[in-house]
């Protein structure tokens, strides 16, 4: 049995979370100024797939129709029926490098920053804006710089912790600015819907809508055991969160922890040949980012998804970390003759090369020189 | 085939051939124990291709109390038979074979029935002539596998080099492994060799299952060594193993024989030294530990770091430390091995350089044992 759980707020960060407005559709619409006005769809248009294929993201005309990103394209097209929707395909080689630009300007002001995906990152400005002002007056410099490099539109959130700059970046789109001081924190709380409470989706809503809890401020009121026996360890995440509390430090530059190439096939691939090639082109891939990265890995894994759907991923672990492209297409072949050559039948639609367990190149357990080297 | 036995003493022996059962097999009558009941003897034997192991319960052995009503012989499927026997309820058990190849277990009001299969379809296990044979004491060869198999690889990549290599010549035995990274090395002298003159590779597994097999009572093993297999003799018990194929690599070559910096420590405190560095290194990716030896300001420390963790940092307490500064890096896991089979004595290592393998010895040269471990690149 446990007493009361002591919680510290730790109010001294400064965190902005930056978040594009419908990023991709936005960078579509910029690229293709004829979409604008019009619900664009960032997916192949269904008609063309039989019915396949998800909603990457789309643009505000169309999400004011219900349409969002990984719903199925098919009832996007429902929902969109009768309105002149465009159907765009996601070029992600585009976005990407219009990410890097938005990095950029990021890096004028911190280099402390966590990139979340394509669109997202939080930023740690403690150190140079210790002020709220200076903080807010960076921020805002963000989504002016961009706004006038790239011609998008961003939404800020500045706050104490990420938990908070991200509800805040949240609160008010397309290019908000939304600033939640610790003063404000415990009102503003309060008042959230719980829908609106990061990780609080399917699950959990109806839970705690069961239970008669609608907001912030009846959520605080719950004890710590309520919340961990209904909900475990995100229990225990929600307790701390609805009192403004999340010590998550901004990970900047975080570390790769794998590399890896994968691909899909149509048609799917079926001869034992055509896979073999495939992995072995997959795995020079991977050797040639392994070196371009500096890194080599000890861990090789290889996915393999048939027509069917069914996934396996097995992975092998070499006594020695290695970025040897050869090496790593045998170890693959391996693990494919093992495991893949059995999934044939259902025709091959995907297939994944990753090493994992990375470190640096210059890292390296010397060899006695067994099979005739020089001493 | 029909005998009853104490079931204390079957399981005993029982457990000893299980090691060699394989549990996937090419072979589906390897997943089978083998019975075989003559006038005079009970005799398993289990096999997974690789390891042979028969073991034979004499009828004029005392506690096992062992009665032939009819001799025969089966092959039962091994997993099933085995939890059968342990849970039985009585100290003594009863095994009748019918014309079918079923096997009724009875003990206390307990029988079961199990389905066998012939006898006569289990492979046979490789004829070894006598007249090669050797004499080696039990505990010298304990202790040669325990300090050689440490260094032998578990990577199928260089097959030969997951086996222990051995040389018997001159009236000595050398057994060396290597799996690239370390070497272990063991000389002993062999009395009574004669002209013995022989050069095998022994899978390690097989010599790991052997010594696990040697019992407490066997003081002398018996050897017999074939072109492709090897026989070791332990009372009742015979172990097979097949050898390995091919040349193991020159290793002699690679033994430094000058050093430039020597560090003697007692092998039990370096080794709770290395345990507390490495409670770091397995934190970070790379399992590092980084040793600075400074003989003139009397220094030895070992450091570790994690990313995530933090860092450790240790003055080594020592005997002697002479030569030249040295900063290395190496896996502490290989240092720790390496210092458990050394036992409770003074270790001494020599260093040449950084980027060279050094040695560990015992420091009283009263063994022929040496062991080598290459260092960690770190720039």
């Amino acid at each position: 049995m446990l007493g009361r759980l002591p919680i510290i707020r730790h109010d001294e960060r400064r965190i902005i979370h930056l978040d594009m407005d419908a990023f991709y559709a936005s960078v579509e619409e910029r690229e293709h100024p004829e979409f604008v006005g019009r619900p664009l769809v960032i997916a192949r248009d269904p008609r063309e797939t039989r019915g396949k294929g998800v909603v990457t993201t789309a643009n505000y005309v169309a999400r004011q129709f219900g349409v969002h990103s990984a719903m199925p394209a098919n009832q996007a097209a429902q929902l969109l029926a009768g309105e002149p929707v465009i159907w765009q395909p996601p070029n992600f080689t585009l976005y990407r490098a219009v990410s890097d630009q938005i990095h950029g300007i990021m890096h004028r002001v911190t280099e402390f920053i966590e990139p979340v995906a394509l669109d997202e990152a939080y930023m740690d400005v403690t150190r140079r804006f210790p002020d709220w002002p200076q903080a807010v007056r960076a921020a805002a410099y963000l989504q002016r710089s961009i706004r006038q490099e790239t011609r998008l539109t961003s939404s800020v959130g500045i706050s104490y912790n990420k938990y908070l700059a991200k509800l805040a970046s949240d609160y008010n789109k397309p290019f908000g600015r939304t600033i939640i001081t610790p003063e404000a924190a415990p009102l503003f709380l309060d008042r959230l819907p719980i829908r609106k409470f990061q990780g609080v989706g399917e699950k959990t809503a109806p839970k705690l809508l069961a239970m008669g809890i609608t907001t912030g401020e009846q959520l605080r009121a719950l004890s710590l055991t309520q919340l961990t026996d209904a909900f475990g360890k995100f229990g225990y995440m929600l307790y701390r969160r609805v009192r403004g509390v999340d010590d998550r430090p901004v990970a900047y530059a975080r570390e790769r922890k794998s590399i890896g190439k994968e691909r899909t096939f149509a048609p799917f691939l079926q001869s034992d040949e055509a896979c073999t090639r495939r992995i072995s082109a997959l795995a020079a891939e991977v050797a040639e980012l392994l070196q371009s990265k500096q890194r080599k890995g000890s861990t090789i894994t290889l996915k393999m998804r048939d027509g069917d759907f069914v996934t396996e991923t097995k992975r092998v672990t070499l006594a020695e970390p290695t970025q040897d492209a050869q090496r790593i297409t045998t170890e693959a072949l391996r693990l494919w003759e093992a495991y893949g050559t059995g999934m044939l039948a259902q025709g091959i639609r995907l297939l994944g090369v990753t090493v994992s367990g990375l470190v640096p190149v210059t890292m390296e357990n010397l060899t006695l020189p067994l099979f005739g080297e020089p001493l | 085939m029909k005998f009853t036995i104490n079931r204390d003493t079957f399981i005993k022996t029982l457990n000893d051939v299980s090691r060699a059962i394989a549990t996937k097999t090419t072979i589906p009558i390897l997943t089978g124990l083998k019975l075989d009941l003559t006038a005079d003897q009970l005799t398993m034997t289990g096999s997974d291709a690789d390891i042979s192991i028969e073991a034979s319960i004499p009828v004029t052995q005392d506690t096992a109390a062992l009665q032939i009503a009819e001799p025969g012989s089966i092959v039962l499927p091994s997993r099933f038979f085995t939890e059968i026997v342990k849970r039985l309820p009585e100290k003594e058990m009863t095994i009748t074979v019918t014309d079918t190849q079923q096997a009724v277990i009875t003990s206390g009001q307990s029988e079961f029935t199990i389905n066998g299969q012939i006898s006569d379809e289990y492979p046979l296990l490789p004829e070894i002539a006598a007249d090669h044979s050797l004499q080696l004491p039990a505990d010298v060869l304990r202790e040669v596998i325990a300090q050689t198999v440490i260094a032998v690889s578990t990577q199928d990549s260089r097959p030969i080099l997951t086996g222990v290599h051995i040389v018997i010549h001159d009236g000595a035995l050398l057994a060396v492994a290597t799996d690239t990274h370390r070497l272990s090395q063991r000389v002993v002298r062999l009395d009574g060799a004669g002209d013995a003159d022989y050069d095998i590779n022994i899978p390690g597994r097989s010599l790991t299952e052997l010594a696990r097999t040697i019992p407490d009572t066997v003081a002398t093993i018996d050897v017999r060594i074939a072109e492709n297999q090897v026989l070791f003799r332990l009372g009742d018990t015979a172990f097979f193993s097949r050898l390995l194929e091919g040349n193991y690599p020159d290793t002699q070559r690679l033994l430094p024989t000058e050093h430039t910096t020597a560090l003697t420590v007692a092998a039990d405190a370096f080794q709770a030294a290395i345990e507390r560095a490495s409670l770091l290194s397995h934190e970070s990716r790379n399992n590092v530990v980084r040793l600075v030896l400074t003989p003139e300001a009397n220094t030895a420390v070992l450091s570790s770091t994690s990313p995530d963790v933090g860092t450790v940092q240790e003055e080594i307490a020592f005997k002697t430390l002479t030569g030249d500064t040295l900063d290395i890096s190496f896996n502490p896991d290989y240092m720790k091995d390496a210092l458990r089979v050394v036992g409770p004595s003074d270790v001494t290592m020599a260093f040449t350089s950084a980027l060279r393998p050094f040695t560990i010895e015992p420091a009283e040269a009263t063994s022929q044992f040496i062991q080598l471990i290459t260092p960690i690149r770190t720039f």
